[in-house]
This record gives C-alpha cells, structure tokens and sequence, in this order.
C-alpha cells in the first residue's frame, strides 16, 4: 500500500516554504489494544526525504513519536518552477512519493 | 479510530511496555540509514551520544523554538525548530524528554536546505521539548516545557 502524500510549497524571496501532509496512522507500537491485551503493532513512517530538482535537500528519520499524519515543513532555497519530490518509507516497507513544481 | 479508546490506551501503558516493544520493532532491510539504537535510547542524552557522538551542547539563543505552553491534546503538538539564523546548519533533533523513548526525529540538511522545522509531536504528559541543532560541527540546544492535559504517547 502506497502513503498518500500531499505537499504544498511557496517561493518568497527565493525562500521556498515547502509542507507536507501524509495520511499515515504512525503507530508507535505502544498503544494496547484493550480487547487483547496486546500493543497494536508498530507501523510509523521512519525515513522522509525531500529532493529540489534531484539535489537532496533534506533527509529526516522519525519515531513513532511523530504525531498521526505527520505535517511536515521546511525550507530551502529554490526557484518558481522548481521541482520538489517527497519519499517517505515506513517501518514495514510501505513506501510513497509526490512530486510537486514550487509557485 | 476511536480517539477516546486511543487516548485510554495509551494512558494505560508504562515504561515496561518499552522492553516488550523493543521486540516488535522489526525494521525491514531497506531501511539502511534508520538510527535503532537512537531511536531506542529513553534517556535524552543516550540519544544525543548516539545520533551526535557526543553529549557536549551549549545553549544558543539563536534557536527559535516554538512550542505550546500548554497542549490540550498531547498526541498533537506543534512544534517550530527555526535555526535559519545560523550558519551552515548540518542537522535538527527534535526530543521530549519523558516520552518512552527520547527521541522523535532528527532532520539532516544538504544542498538547498535552511536550518528549518516545524512538525508535530506526541507527548504522554507534560516535560520538556529540547532541539538540539548541529551547526558548523558543534551542538546547541534550545527547550521549552509544555504543559500537556491529556496524554498521547503511551507514557
């Protein structure tokens, strides 16, 4: 299953702000499912990382810590029409991207 | 999900969940660069010395953090690490020092990249936010406490 990923991103002064969205449950594997017993197994987003026109720019790794769909803003510089990728992969290899052109 | 049974249940767990859990975090075999003993490590600095190699921080005023005073729903917390002031910024950790587990992220900055970022967070109850911020091959830390009503983080 592929995580959905939506990014917005604005140009200001050749600063882009980029934001990304993902639709992703992060579950740290602590949570204890009450029925069980038993923790809900882990399954959180653990590596991000974001291109500009295929420089790498930016590569984050997270903890279950990170809230359920993440929300995610950086910055860099770049231009209009700069294309920015998001990849991100999961804990038990659920993998997303989305590509995005900066306004 | 059912958000009240979510918060319940985490309220519900404690550090001895921890070992248990240590088990069912199986990472796959592609994840070559995800740092287990950091994200393992529950003291914060355990997990400073194993994302930085070493504990040594100094405080920097430079450092924009931006956290609530108070979170009403812990499981959500925003939080705006802003280093843009300083030069030649490497990498951004955020940590919550009572969570099970300290660290939440670490952020690594190449090419076009500023020292920026904003997230949200977990947190099982109130305790400090720190960011520590790597710049020009030193360490700086910035915390905030926040204050935090209901817990989301199984702690």
């Amino acid at each position: 299953m592929s995580i959905k990923i939506r990014v917005r991103g604005k140009v200001r002064g050749g600063i882009a702000e980029i934001k990304a969205l993902m639709k992703h449950p992060m579950e740290s594997g602590r949570r204890i499912n009450k029925k069980t017993g038993k923790p809900y197994p882990a399954k959180y987003i653990q590596n991000v990382e974001v291109t500009i026109n295929g420089t790498k720019a930016v590569d984050a790794q997270w903890s279950g810590a990170v809230s359920a769909n993440p929300y995610m803003a950086i910055k860099a510089k770049a231009n209009k029409g700069d294309e920015v990728v998001i990849s991100v992969v999961d804990n038990t290899g659920d993998k997303g991207t989305a590509k995005f052109k900066l306004k | 999900m059912k958000r009240r049974s979510f918060l319940k249940g985490t309220l519900a767990t404690g550090a001895a969940v921890v070992a248990v859990n240590a088990g069912l975090l199986t990472p796959s075999a592609v994840l070559a660069d995800w740092n287990k003993a950091a994200f393992e490590a529950k003291k914060v600095d355990d997990a400073i010395k194993a994302v930085f190699g070493t504990t040594a921080t100094s405080e920097s005023g430079d450092i924009v953090l931006k956290a609530p005073e108070i979170a009403e729903n812990g499981a959500v917390t925003p939080v705006t690490v802003d280093a843009t002031k300083m030069n030649g910024v490497e990498s951004i950790a955020i940590l919550a020092d009572k969570n099970p587990t300290a660290l939440v992220c670490v952020y690594n900055f190449s090419g076009p990249a500023l020292g920026y970022v904003s997230t949200r967070i977990k947190m099982g109850e109130t305790m400090n936010v720190i960011a520590v911020v790597k710049a020009g091959g030193k360490l700086y830390k910035a915390q905030q406490q926040v204050k935090v009503t209901i817990g989301g983080c199984g702690g």
